[in-house]
């Protein structure tokens, strides 16, 4: 194999596919596209109150976020934001089963992974960590054999062959395979499959950079981690089995909460439990919801998360009811916690220096800035910043 | 040598590429840079290229003013975030020069540095200076832990010619002192053309002639100032020259040269007081000028300078009195008869007579002219008595010695004369370079004489007549005086207001502070806007200075004046 080879080229030689030279293009199409893992899921077991106080309405913090802002006090330190970019490079096909000259055709999706960290100092943010990925994605018929190691082998073979990921000083991280399952209704699933492979591969480093930040003890009552959408991290398996471990494992995540810019808002309960999408849209101006919980125990064990929901925007200034509130989530961790449901004095505080969160904005910079908070919005776009330009990367295919 | 920190990186976009004459950079919102500070930018080659500031903009993430609003909960003033806006300066800088001659624009990302005191004075091309002429001093960095300052010195011979010749000064009356930058530039000229040229063989030689348009303030140059009696202040005034490696000393070889006008006579034509004067005069070192006709009717036109003749009617008058041949002219010998004879030519015709070619408005004319001019005027005289300290100006200046200062004092003239004496003496230099006098006896002149007035725009303004004399003069002076040796300085406080031949040979430029209508005009298109605006801040003691040797135009400061000042 000539050592300026494409990475289809290569993918072609070495998995005996025949390469269709498919038109290269990008799949996201919007600022930072969100795939939604169960977030709300039907199988969700919700719980109508979690917290040591019982609140019928909606808890007014206005008074303490100004003091806390007064007083210039601070819990943030850090936050996390995780995202990817998947490109559709190729259309490969491997000889179908038969005698004929059939071919079965899926595509070949390639991504950029980035993990991004920023510390906040001084009011000031910092990199704190930042990892980034590229990853292929491909059926899983790629691997004729069927053995382990196969796709592993791929990707060193492919390093060791392109000289333009050598040039631009890359490698491909991992190759990913997708299911080619039959029961799919058009061919466009096999695409939403690839792609969630590289959606997982994600999700995965992301928990891999809390842990390290775990591990590292920067996360303390005093610095809080907030990270950016949804917080389901299951325990691993090991993690199961071994108490002590799941007990550190939850004691971690007590410094990390989830916030959400976006939620499904059928899956908001009100004060009586019952799912009611105008609850949250008539949140008064900083004002939360009482905290609610949910567990799944065929996903996440005996883990339960609290969720609640704060406006940070006034309703009359934003386009619609659901723009300018945040969905907060914090894993339950401790046993009082899973008991009595969270310290009300806790979430009253976190909910209010979320509120002071609210300044500055990026109004102009990103449609969604009602929803966004700053330091969020500086990660996100720090992990952007690190991505290489589309065209650059599609030219390795 | 500690080992310098990047202090940013250079930025190349789409719009805003890097080209062979800019590049920009960002750098941290705190880095403290001024404009003319000099940076090197480290290439891939292994060579630097050093670029001068031009403008430093702070930016934020914020799209709109509106963003910033919203971020105050949509107008509350006393909202503090919990996280700072980010927010980063850039930089405009003009490139200055390559060290391996690599004019490729600079790359994206390529890490840029302060500069070395070494590699500022390569950058403004201040290294490979032949005739150092101190200029001023610069200063980089202010403020910061890496400030330097280093006297800047120009070519003198890219001042004071054969290969460039002439200054000038524009700036606003007081705030700019242009007459202490141009006595500041002249002591430098009589301090270094006194040290020996290494370079040069045999030493070129200077003289001064410096004219003084307001009040005292040159007429004693050669006297310390002394301060006001404040020590340390004149202390450090003198660590300054010293510093700048001239002598603490005041002017020396100076003489001066005031209008006459009798002791008797309640009308003094200079501000200097009875008692100086007396000094000078028993130090020999002043004299009362006077103009007697017979020698100095050929400046008659000087008076003129400044009135409209589109008929060229004076001119014609004036042709025919100096003309050697005329009936009416030739056998006079006083102003008197002159004033006479002219008023006789403003009369009625004699019927009789000959037809004369100049009618009889025109004389009349012109007799108003020199009437006001000559008449009670003692500077106007008979002829020069020379024991009595009284001389003609042409016959001095035609004597004028190496390293001699002549402050010729027009302060208290109205106008008119001013432009006749200085019209006058500025055509006998130009005429003494010429050679004209060299049969005369004690003819010896230097090889550079360096003219020195302010207010030049009343002599080579835009709106002086194309006629007159004077200009023509300045024309001369400074479109063939590079390589006779006459030099001249000019100031003047609104630099459009002048010729632009007379501003276009002027080798080096000197912009202090001015008002922000002057900068607008096109004779500061060259200027980058960011200069323009600096210069209606500048202080007293700054100037940005033009220089052909001079890479880029550079910020510079100078020190108060070593001689006498008057309140």
């Amino acid at each position: 194999m000539a050592i300026n080879s494409k990475i289809t080229d290569i993918l072609e030689a070495e998995t005996g596919a025949k390469s269709y030279k498919a038109h290269k293009y990008s799949l996201d199409n919007e600022m930072r596209p969100t795939v939604d893992y169960g977030g709300e899921s039907n199988e969700n077991i919700w719980k109508r109150t979690m917290e040591t106080t019982i609140y019928k309405a909606p808890i007014d913090l206005s008074f303490l976020a100004h003091k806390l802002s007064a007083n210039e006090e601070q819990l943030f330190t850090y936050f996390l934001d995780g995202s990817r970019r998947v490109y559709k490079v190729d259309h490969q096909g491997y000889a179908a089963s038969g005698t004929g000259s059939r071919m079965e055709i899926y595509p070949i999706l390639a991504g950029q992974i980035g993990i991004g960290c920023c510390k906040r100092e001084d009011k000031k943010m910092k990199k704190e960590k930042f990892i980034t990925e590229t990853v292929i994605s491909v059926p899983d018929k790629a691997d004729a054999d069927g053995k382990n190691g196969f796709f592993p082998a791929l990707a060193k073979k492919i390093n060791n062959s392109s000289e333009d990921l050598q040039r631009l000083n890359l490698e491909i991280d991992t190759v990913l395979s997708y299911s080619t399952r039959k029961d799919v209704k058009n061919d466009k699933e096999y695409e939403d499959r690839a792609t969630a492979r590289i959606q997982d591969r994600m999700i995965e480093k992301e928990k891999e950079m809390v842990s390290t930040l775990v591990r590292e003890e920067k996360l303390n009552q005093n610095n809080y981690l907030i990270k950016d959408g949804s917080l389901e991290y299951r325990p691993t398996k090991e993690d199961r089995k071994d108490k002590r471990k799941l007990i550190k494992f939850q004691k971690n995540y007590a410094w990390v909460l989830g916030a959400s810019k976006s939620f499904n808002p059928s899956a908001c309960l009100d004060i009586n439990g019952k799912p009611n999408p105008g609850f949250i849209a008539n949140l008064p101006l900083y004002h939360r919801t009482p905290v609610a919980c949910f567990s799944n125990p065929s996903i996440f064990g005996d883990m339960k998360f609290a969720v609640w929901y704060i406006r940070i925007r006034d309703q009359a200034k934003t386009r619609t009811p659901f723009d300018g509130i945040i969905k907060i989530e914090k894993m339950l961790t401790t046993d009082d916690e899973n008991m009595y449901g969270m310290d009300s004095d806790l979430v009253d505080t976190l909910s209010a220096l979320i509120i002071n969160e609210r300044n500055p904005v990026c109004y102009g910079a990103d449609l969604r800035w009602a929803n966004h908070i700053y330091p969020m919005f500086l990660t996100e776009n720090f992990v952007k910043s690190r991505y290489i330009s589309t065209d650059s990367f599609l030219q390795l295919f | 040598m500690m080992k310098m920190q990047p202090i940013g990186r250079v930025l190349a976009t789409e719009k805003h590429p890097t080209t062979i004459d800019k590049f920009c950079f960002w750098t941290d919102a705190n880095l403290k840079l001024h404009a003319f500070d000099v940076v090197k930018v480290e290439r891939a080659d292994g060579s630097f290229t050093y670029g001068v500031i031009e403008n430093i903009s702070h930016i934020t993430d914020a799209q709109s003013f509106l963003t910033n609003y919203i971020s105050s909960d949509f107008g509350n003033a006393e909202i503090n975030a919990p996280t700072l806006r980010i927010g980063m300066n850039y930089v405009d800088a003009k490139v200055s020069f390559n060290n391996k001659n690599n004019e490729t624009p600079v790359h994206n990302n390529d890490k840029v540095f302060l500069a070395t005191k070494e590699e500022i004075v390569a950058a403004l091309g201040l290294d490979k200076i032949k005739n150092p002429l101190v200029c001023g001093s610069l200063r980089m960095y202010a403020g910061t832990r890496n400030e330097v300052s280093l006297p800047v010195n120009l070519d003198g011979k890219f001042l004071l010619g054969p290969e460039g010749a002439h200054l000038n000064i524009s700036g606003i009356s007081g705030l700019a002192a242009k007459t202490s930058y141009a006595m500041f530039l002249l002591k430098a000229v009589q301090d270094c053309g006194m040290k020996k040229n290494e370079e040069d063989d045999e030493e070129r030689t200077t003289a001064f002639i410096i004219f003084n348009v307001k009040g005292q303030d040159l007429m004693a140059i050669d006297q310390k100032n002394e301060c006001e009696g404040n020590e340390q202040e004149k202390e450090k005034i003198q660590k300054q020259y010293v510093a700048l490696g001239l002598s603490p000393e005041p002017f020396k070889n100076v003489k001066y040269y005031v209008p006459y006008s009798s002791e008797r006579s309640s009308k003094q034509s200079t501000y200097l007081n009875s008692t100086d004067m007396a000094n000078y005069i028993r130090h020999g070192q002043l004299k009362k000028y006077k103009y007697t006709y017979e020698d100095d009717k050929e400046s008659i036109e000087m008076m003129f300078s400044n009135i409209d003749d589109p008929q060229q009617t004076m001119e014609s008058i004036i042709a025919k009195i100096i003309d050697e041949n005329d009936m009416d002219f030739k056998s006079l010998t006083i102003w008197n008869e002159f004033l006479e004879k002219v008023s006789e030519k403003a009369q009625k015709s004699d019927s009789k007579g000959p037809k004369d070619e100049i009618s009889i408005l025109s004389w009349r004319k012109f007799k108003r002219i020199v009437n006001k001019a000559l008449k009670n005027d003692d500077m106007f005289a008979n002829r020069a008595d020379k024991g009595r300290n009284e001389c003609r100006l042409s016959d001095e200046i035609k004597q004028i010695k190496a390293g001699e200062i002549m402050v010729i004092d027009i302060a208290k003239l109205p106008g008119d004369k001013q432009s006749f004496v200085f019209g006058d003496s500025l055509r006998t230099v130009y005429d003494l370079k010429q050679d004209v006098f060299d049969n005369e006896p004690n003819v010896n002149p230097p090889d550079r004489i360096v003219v020195f007035i302010d207010e030049l725009n009343k002599y080579a303004g835009k709106d002086t007549p194309k006629n007159s004399p004077i200009l023509r003069g300045i024309l001369d002076a400074t479109e063939r005086g590079r390589s006779l040796g006459v030099v001249l300085f000019g100031a003047e406080q609104f630099r459009s207001d002048i010729n632009n031949r007379v501003t276009g040979n002027c080798s080096t430029h000197a912009y202090g502070r001015t008002n922000a209508i002057e900068t607008t005009k096109g004779d500061y298109s060259s200027i980058p806007s960011t200069y323009k605006n600096m210069l209606t801040r500048l202080e007293q003691g700054e100037y940005i200075l033009q220089n052909p040797i001079f890479r880029s135009l550079l910020k510079i400061r100078f020190p108060k004046p070593i001689y006498k000042q008057f309140k």
